[in-house]
């Protein structure tokens, strides 16, 4: 099938993202996690007005993607997410952009992800 | 202007929450606050010394939440604990707390307001806070919590206390009553969440960062301070 004009295909954002949480998280462990948020935070009208994908995860960091005028609903819909696969996990958006180039090169390249001795606190606690 | 300054006035450590205090600050300095309360729920007065040493981009204000049923005994804590916080939050949840606090104006923030099938506040109670300046905390982490019918009764009560402190002009204060450090949010994530939910653009910023600001300036008076309105601002031989 022939490909849409570039000028007629949907405007999108791009959401840099790292993703904090107990254990690691796998990235179709995490897609799933964040449709549901999304649809039961936005509904799944809203949600599929957004159109969120998730791009690339890797070492807790990805980029998710979405429409360009519903950056705040899926901000928000990330923001509700809070366990992965039966793990406590937070989705922090480092920034947005345009392109997934600009994303990866302001937002990824030098993050270093946030790494609070959680793990070892959290067995702790759950033993108290 | 400059960058805005974010604050979240609602933070559990431990023992409340699941967390340590470093934890907890390290992470929210990572997402983006320039501070935090810690306002465990306790009865008892808090250390003397601060939680850790405060810098300038980053500050941890010392808080508590209480959460008596009793008004009178309810009262009397807040008299005791108001020279020793920054931020002193009561835990509604009932018609009768509710009216103590928001008709007591050492109160900063009622939090938790809505109980059996009512937001929690009206018409007299909005205006009580009004007068006295005690702020309605919205909380995030029931949001992120609940699914389905919880969260839909949470939102419809959100809205109406919002409705409400809208016509009477009740500040508003956004926190994310972290229990663990998987409860907190950045600041940009909240102001998203924030107008999902119903608040407008500005009242949402305001409601983290100039809202706090207040509180903490009313709390913590100038060397010259002398009583609300009256204030020595140059030191001289006048007379």
């Amino acid at each position: 099938m022939k490909r849409l004009l570039p000028s007629l295909r949907a405007k999108k954002r791009y959401l840099a993202f790292e993703l904090i949480s107990e254990a690691p998280v796998s990235r179709n462990d995490l897609i799933k996690e964040v449709m549901f948020s999304a649809s039961s935070l936005i509904g799944d009208v809203t949600a599929s007005e957004c159109d969120i994908k998730v791009l690339g995860f890797e070492d807790s960091k990805g980029i998710a993607q979405c429409s360009h005028a519903k950056v705040k609903e899926t901000r928000a819909s990330l923001a509700t997410l809070t366990w992965v696969n039966g793990k406590r996990a937070t989705v922090h958006i480092l920034g947005t952009s345009g392109t997934i180039k600009r994303a990866t090169e302001k937002f990824l390249r030098n993050h270093t992800t946030f790494e609070p001795e959680l793990k070892v606190n959290f067995k702790k606690a759950g033993e108290l | 202007m400059g960058k805005p300054k974010f604050y979240d006035f609602c933070i559990h450590a431990v023992p409340d929450g699941e967390n340590t205090a470093e934890q907890l600050a390290a992470l929210s300095r990572h997402l983006g606050y320039s501070g935090i309360a810690l306002t465990n729920h306790s009865d008892k007065l808090p250390l003397s010394q601060p939680v850790l040493p405060s810098t300038n981009e980053f500050e941890i204000f010392r808080g508590v939440e209480l959460a008596e049923e009793n008004p009178s005994k309810l009262h009397g804590l807040i008299g005791k604990f108001r020279k020793f916080v920054d931020v002193l939050i009561v835990h509604g949840g009932s018609e009768t707390v509710n009216r103590a606090a928001l008709e007591n104006p050492k109160v900063d923030i009622l939090n938790h307001p809505a109980f059996a099938k009512s937001s929690g506040l009206n018409q007299v109670l909005a205006k009580a806070a009004a007068d006295n300046d005690v702020a309605i905390g919205l909380t995030i982490r029931p949001l992120l919590h609940s699914r389905g019918q919880r969260r839909v009764r949470l939102l419809s009560d959100l809205r109406a206390n919002l409705d409400l402190a809208r016509k009477y002009d009740v500040p508003l204060v956004l926190s994310s009553d972290a229990m663990s450090c998987f409860d907190l949010r950045s600041p940009m994530e909240i102001l998203a969440l924030a107008e999902i939910c119903g608040l407008e653009e500005d009242e949402a910023l305001e409601a983290i960062t100039i809202v706090p600001e207040i509180i903490i300036s009313r709390n913590r008076p100038g060397p010259g301070y002398i009583r609300e309105g009256i204030e020595v601002i140059e030191e001289g031989d006048y007379f």
